[in-house]
């Protein structure tokens, strides 16, 4: 109580955001990964002919 | 009937009912009315000698163990108030030598017991104690988790147990007396008063010696402010106190979340049958087409 | 005149099946019974000690740890656990899928269970249980406290999953009439259900809001009520997972073994759910571990043990979630459901008891009649739980 600082809670807001658009991208990635995109084999082939249809 | 008056009638009763129902705008009336002061104690460890006159009037005043105070040595080594004594004092050697500080409920402006207990068991009286009811209480130890200075004590070895707290001898201040432990100090460490009052001796006494007190009273902003008040002549840190518990009332942490329970209660069933609204209708699902045959269907 | 006949003829009927249907069936001698029996006798034992003697005579618990292992796991954990009920409800009743249609009564049926079992567990680490009604009747409401919350919200949460599974049981005693009339109530209980759902799981975060000088800074924030509700959804579909590898083991003849196709692809689908929220979590924490900066509290003991949960325990099964599904890897799935619950078993115990008073000399330790009394539960509930599977139609054949 005896002195005052300056004291800012949001000195890490730029690395929140950041970490924000890093998880963005990365949701995307993993959305797309979790679908099989990019996939060579049985399951590939299996999602097109679903679309297909 | 007509509409008009049915109208009327029903305002009228809702109204009533309103009114003594919610105790809301009644409790705002009281509260400008009264202008009550809480009640607290200061605490000057500067004048305790340590004689644990309290802890004996405390004890015998409310049923507990009343200590040995001469023999049982308790000032050896520091320890806490327990399911059978309310208050204690511990000695704490600092570099002004031996320092003694009684150690009871805080009686917070705004408690996290009270905050916590789900069935008003725990609550702040007008006056400004901390009380306990034990026909409400369910044992819950709620008030045991939030208490920041962790002075609710339950009696783990009762079938019927009772939560354990200093209540500033709420009885006796309806009588009109001090409480216990105030009256049986010999030295006037202990002052009995008003808050308001009390600061304004505090500050007296940290001002007029500025070289015997820190610049600092306990419980002035402490958790939002408390009852109890405590001066010292070294830091708190090295006297047992807690020095990071910050000024936020307590009861305040919860506040975020207990505000956004009525919200969610209307937002999210209607946001849910919404979502079953866009959903396809012709897709009708109904709760048991898995478990009967497709000809069979109940519905 | 003939109505009131009817009912009479038509209740007794129903008496007279269900005290038919109480008799055991099948062998007495399972490995299950003979582990759990002597539990839940030796369990009974304790509970006379408890009641009679206080709740000292046979837990650690003491002044400076109020809550021990019958409220950290028995409740907080439990709960979590029965989180798989409200998401699967969300996505069959309010999404309108259907392709999870077939597990949604088993799976409601093992939330019921759960709430009335681990929350019922209460009852037994109160100090004056008898005095439970009073949050719910007479002059004691204590609006401003969250455990006063969470517990009308457990006793509204349990009334709204027996009415999303009463349909069930109104086909087990043939009441074509009832089991009509309490399926019309399915969609509003199962909107009921996931609003109190989103509240009590947050609550029981909430609960140690208060407690913020006693929880280590890693696992004290003020999103603590966000991240329980977030993580009760994966530990929900992780748990349904789990508990459906064992169902489909134990109780093979009733499920039948077509459609193994179909099986699969709830799995994967579930799998894929728990990937996405874990994943979405993880990055919870990790926005916390920078806006609380706590990069310089993880160099000890503590900090260790709080990259052993998020890392060993959200990130990794999460990328096993992901991977498996990929893979169509439905051994590894099982594997990371079982971490992801571990983890939540971590997260739970770490904010209740274990980083709890960190800096205690003494810190609690569960002693073993916690444990016994804990796995007693847990026996109860699987003793009740094979009956009613056992007789009721709630595995699909289909």
């Amino acid at each position: 109580m005896e002195f005052y600082t300056y004291v800012n809670i949001f000195e890490t807001k730029g690395l929140e955001y950041l970490l924000l658009l890093s998880f963005l991208v990365l949701f995307i990635l993993l959305v797309r990964y979790l679908s099989g995109y990019g996939k060579k084999g049985p399951d590939a082939g299996d999602k097109t002919s679903k679309t297909g249809h | 009937m007509d509409r008009r008056q049915f109208f009327r009638t029903s305002a009228t009763v809702g109204a009533a009912i309103g009114a003594a129902v919610l105790p809301i705008k009644k409790a705002k009336a009281e509260a400008t009315k009264e202008n009550k002061e809480f009640i607290g104690v200061l605490v000057d460890t500067t004048r305790c000698i340590g004689c644990r006159s309290c802890e004996v009037a405390c004890s015998v005043t409310h049923d507990n163990y009343v200590p040995d105070v001469k023999n049982d040595n308790a000032l050896e080594k520091i320890h806490d108030t327990s399911d059978k004594q309310w208050t204690i004092v511990n000695r704490f050697k600092t570099e002004k030598g031996d320092v003694f500080v009684k150690r009871q409920c805080m009686h917070c402006w705004q408690p996290a017991c009270g905050a916590a207990c789900l069935v008003n068991a725990m609550y702040k009286t007008k006056e400004g104690p901390v009380t306990w009811d034990g026909d409400k209480c369910m044992g819950c130890r709620f008030c045991m988790i939030s208490c920041p200075f962790d002075i609710p004590k339950a009696e783990y070895h009762s079938w019927n147990p009772r939560i354990m707290k200093c209540n500033m001898c709420y009885e006796r201040l309806k009588e009109g007396k001090k409480p216990a432990c105030v009256e049986a100090c010999p030295t006037d460490a202990l002052m009995f008063g008003p808050k308001r009052e009390l600061m304004e001796v505090a500050r007296h006494r940290v001002y007029s010696h500025p070289d015997k007190y820190v610049r600092h009273i306990y419980g002035e902003h402490e958790v939002g402010g408390t009852g109890w008040l405590y001066l010292s002549a070294v830091p708190f840190n090295q006297i047992g106190f807690r020095t990071d518990l910050g000024t936020t009332p307590y009861p305040e942490y919860t506040k975020q979340f207990l505000v956004s329970v009525p919200l969610i209660l209307f937002g999210v069933p209607a946001l849910l049958l919404g979502l079953n609204e866009l959903t396809d209708r012709k897709n009708k699902l109904s709760e048991s087409s898995e478990w009967t045959k497709p000809g069979e269907e109940h519905e | 005149m003939s109505n009131a006949a009817v009912f009479t003829s038509e209740f007794s009927r129903v008496f007279r099946f269900f005290l038919q249907e109480l008799k055991p069936r099948g062998k007495w001698l399972t490995p299950f019974n003979v582990i759990s029996i002597p539990i839940i006798i030796v369990g009974l034992v304790i509970l006379y000690f408890r009641f009679v003697y206080g709740l000292g005579s046979v837990t650690n618990l003491n002044q400076e740890f109020p809550w021990g292992l019958w409220i950290g796991f028995d409740v907080v954990t439990g709960v979590a656990f029965a989180g798989g009920s409200y998401v699967v409800t969300f996505v069959v009743y309010v999404m309108r899928n259907d392709k999870y249609h077939s597990i949604v009564r088993v799976t409601v049926l093992n939330g019921l269970m759960a709430y009335v079992f681990y929350a019922g567990a209460l009852v037994l680490d109160l100090g004056r249980p008898w005095h439970i009604v009073n949050p719910i009747i007479g002059n004691s409401f204590g609006y401003n406290s969250v455990l006063f919350l969470v517990s009308w919200h457990f006793l509204l949460y349990m009334i709204a999953m027996f009415v999303e599974f009463s349909p069930v049981i109104a086909e087990w005693a043939k009441l074509e009439k009832v089991r009509k009339f309490l399926s019309a109530l399915t969609l509003g209980a199962v909107i009921f259900g996931i609003t109190l759902s989103i509240l009590h799981q947050s609550g029981l975060g909430a609960l140690f809001l208060m407690a913020k000088p006693k929880i280590h800074p890693l696992w004290y924030s003020e999103f603590i009520p966000i991240l329980f509700f977030v993580s009760s959804i994966y530990a929900g579909l992780a748990m349904i997972i789990f508990e459906g590898t064992i169902s489909h083991k134990v109780f093979k003849d009733l499920i039948g073994d077509g459609n193994h196709k179909r099986n699969e692809e709830i799995v994967l689908g579930l799998a894929k759910g728990a990937a996405i929220t874990m994943f979405v979590y993880y990055f919870f924490q990790a926005l916390l571990f920078v806006h609380e900066q706590r990069w310089n509290l993880i160099h000890d003991f503590w900090g260790y043990w709080y990259l052993v949960e998020i890392i060993g325990f959200v990130l990794i099964p999460c990328c096993m979630f992901a991977y498996a599904v990929r893979n169509r890897n439905l051994g590894l799935i099982k594997v990371a459901s079982v971490m992801a619950l571990l983890g939540i078993i971590l997260n739970r115990l770490n904010v209740s008891v274990i980083a709890f008073r960190w800096y205690a000399a003494d810190h609690y330790y569960p002693s073993w009649q916690e444990i016994v009394v804990t796995l007693m539960v847990i026996s109860v509930e699987i003793w009740v739980l094979r009956w009613i599977i056992t007789r009721m139609p709630v595995l699909s054949k289909h």
